[in-house]
């Protein structure tokens, strides 16, 4: 193909950037689906609130849904 | 990249499943775009999550020598909008699929729109599979092998349906 009709081809593919709501929102829907297995795949016996609870956990949450 | 996807996957497999939305920020955008530019940005807002939960639950079975999961990822998402147009109330796709087709809006953005509608219907008249591959190296800017796991072929088959919708393309690209 041509130069030109690749430009063209690729022109054709350009979109917006995505909106930064919309990727908060889709991770959100991870975060559910990795908290529900955190707390099924807690030990038995273990209070805390999940496996991976702890400072490094936390710092990660933060940045999640709802920051 | 001081850890690759493939190392955080493996993590989140063994017990921290958090390690895979590390790999999400990596890809979103780049995710969100390829739905975009097949199905339209609504349609992209809707299915993202969806992706998301689909690789989440299928990462036991990532092939940890791929370092990168974008492919992977695409691969995915790819499954994800067959159910979405699946799904639709016209399942043949015709109706659906043109009104949900982003490229009118993208023609009326180009200044050579003679030439864009020229190739918009030279591609729509490959056959699926051969459209499929020239647009993710076109557009996603993968390598052949990375459209291969895309697609879930061999390298080989991706590079001949490559080389024939090339070949269909060129005369119609050439004439305008």
């Amino acid at each position: 193909m041509t130069e030109h009709g690749d430009g063209l081809l690729r022109a054709l593919g350009r979109v917006e950037p995505s909106r930064p709501a919309v990727l908060e929102a889709a991770r959100e829907a991870l975060w559910s689906a990795v908290a529900a297995e955190m707390l099924a795949t807690r030990p038995p016996g273990d209070s805390r609130r999940g496996k991976a609870a702890g400072p490094e956990h936390e710092h990660r949450r933060r940045d999640g849904p709802g920051s | 990249m001081d850890t690759d996807d493939a190392m955080l996957i493996e993590r989140s497999v063994r017990g921290r499943p958090d390690a895979f939305v590390e790999v999400v920020r990596r890809h979103d955008s780049a995710v969100h775009a390829f739905l975009a530019r097949r199905a339209g940005r609504q349609a992209a807002d809707d299915l993202l999550g969806e992706v998301w939960l689909r690789a989440f639950a299928a990462r036991g079975g990532y092939d940890p020598a791929r370092a990168g999961a974008r492919p992977w990822l695409y691969g995915i998402a790819r499954n994800v909008l067959r159910a979405h147009w699946s799904a639709r109330p016209d399942p043949a796709g015709v109706a659906g699929r043109e009104s949900a087709d982003p490229w009118d809006e993208v023609v009326d953005r180009l200044d050579s729109a003679a030439q864009v509608q020229t190739l918009v219907s030279a591609l729509r008249a490959l056959p699926v599979t051969e459209r499929d591959a020239l647009l993710l190296v076109a557009w996603e800017q993968l390598t052949p092998a990375e459209a291969a796991v895309v697609l879930g072929v061999p390298q080989g088959t991706v590079r001949s349906r490559l080389h024939r919708a090339r070949s269909a393309l060129r005369p119609l690209l050439e004439e305008t």
